[in-house]
């Protein structure tokens, strides 16, 4: 279980390295001491970032990096969402730009199947189900309300 | 010293390059996990290249297609969130 201790920062194990060392190896190899160890070593890397000042904001640059990628998953299914019952593509556009577009299933089946299929395959469009979509938007929310929350709660940790 | 200045804004140039890019393969591998998930056929413009990520041709599923002003506005969000970010934390960055 000492190995834990080498997740610490270089200048924390520099300092208080071989003290831990000896009181883990005396301590039974346990999943809480070791969970213990792991969150030590979080706040020790929270201390070392937070005394600098550039090591801090780039901290943040990576926080916002994720954020935006987060941001983005949920604009896709989103747009998955909007799009997918809809007969005509949904465009997702800024002026001439346009950055996305959706063809829904019915559009799908109007313009790749024969009139006499189109009604049978209609029940299908009917019955595809949003569920799916919902689940993952509903996670890649909670995920993103973890990600956001987790810088408060690191300056917490004690 | 002006040298080293120098180095030093290459270096973080070249670092932010790297985490963007690593963010865009990393949202570009969740898109790919989702449109499999949702079952749609998704298309990625990239640079005059296409990236397909496909079911099988028979089965009708819903198109998304993420064109070239989509690629690039993506990296751009992205860079913009993470410097928005880091520039907040700096100016407002007091000693622990």
């Amino acid at each position: 279980m000492s190995w834990l201790v080498r997740l610490y920062p270089r200048s924390w194990r520099r300092r208080y390295g071989e003290e831990m060392e000896d009181l883990v190896q005396k301590m039974p190899g346990r999943l809480s001491v070791a969970l213990d160890l792991l969150i030590g070593a979080a706040i020790a890397y929270r201390d070392v970032i937070r005394r600098d000042r550039v090591l801090s904001a780039a901290g943040a640059f990576l926080h916002g990096v994720c954020v935006a990628v987060l941001l983005q998953s949920i604009g896709f299914v989103t747009l998955i969402l909007a799009g997918q019952g809809s007969s005509d593509p949904t465009d997702f556009r800024l002026g001439p730009l346009v950055f996305a577009s959706v063809v829904g299933l019915p559009q799908v089946i109007s313009t790749q199947l024969g009139e006499s299929l189109q009604a049978q395959a209609s029940i299908l469009a009917v019955t595809r189900a949003w569920l799916p979509e919902a689940v993952l938007l509903t996670l890649l929310v909670f995920a993103l309300g973890i990600v956001l929350a987790t810088p408060r709660l690191l300056r917490r940790l004690r | 010293m002006r040298v080293r200045k120098v180095t030093a804004a290459v270096s973080a140039l070249l670092l932010i390059a790297l985490t963007v890019a690593v963010a865009e393969a990393a949202l570009f591998a969740l898109l790919t996990v989702f449109s499999s998930i949702l079952r749609v056929y998704l298309v990625v413009e990239l640079a005059d290249r296409y990236l397909l990520v496909n079911q099988a041709p028979w089965v009708l599923i819903p198109h998304v297609s993420v064109y070239e002003a989509g690629t690039v506005g993506s990296a751009l969000v992205t860079f913009g969130c993470g410097l928005g970010a880091a520039a907040w934390r700096y100016r407002r960055w007091r000693p622990a």
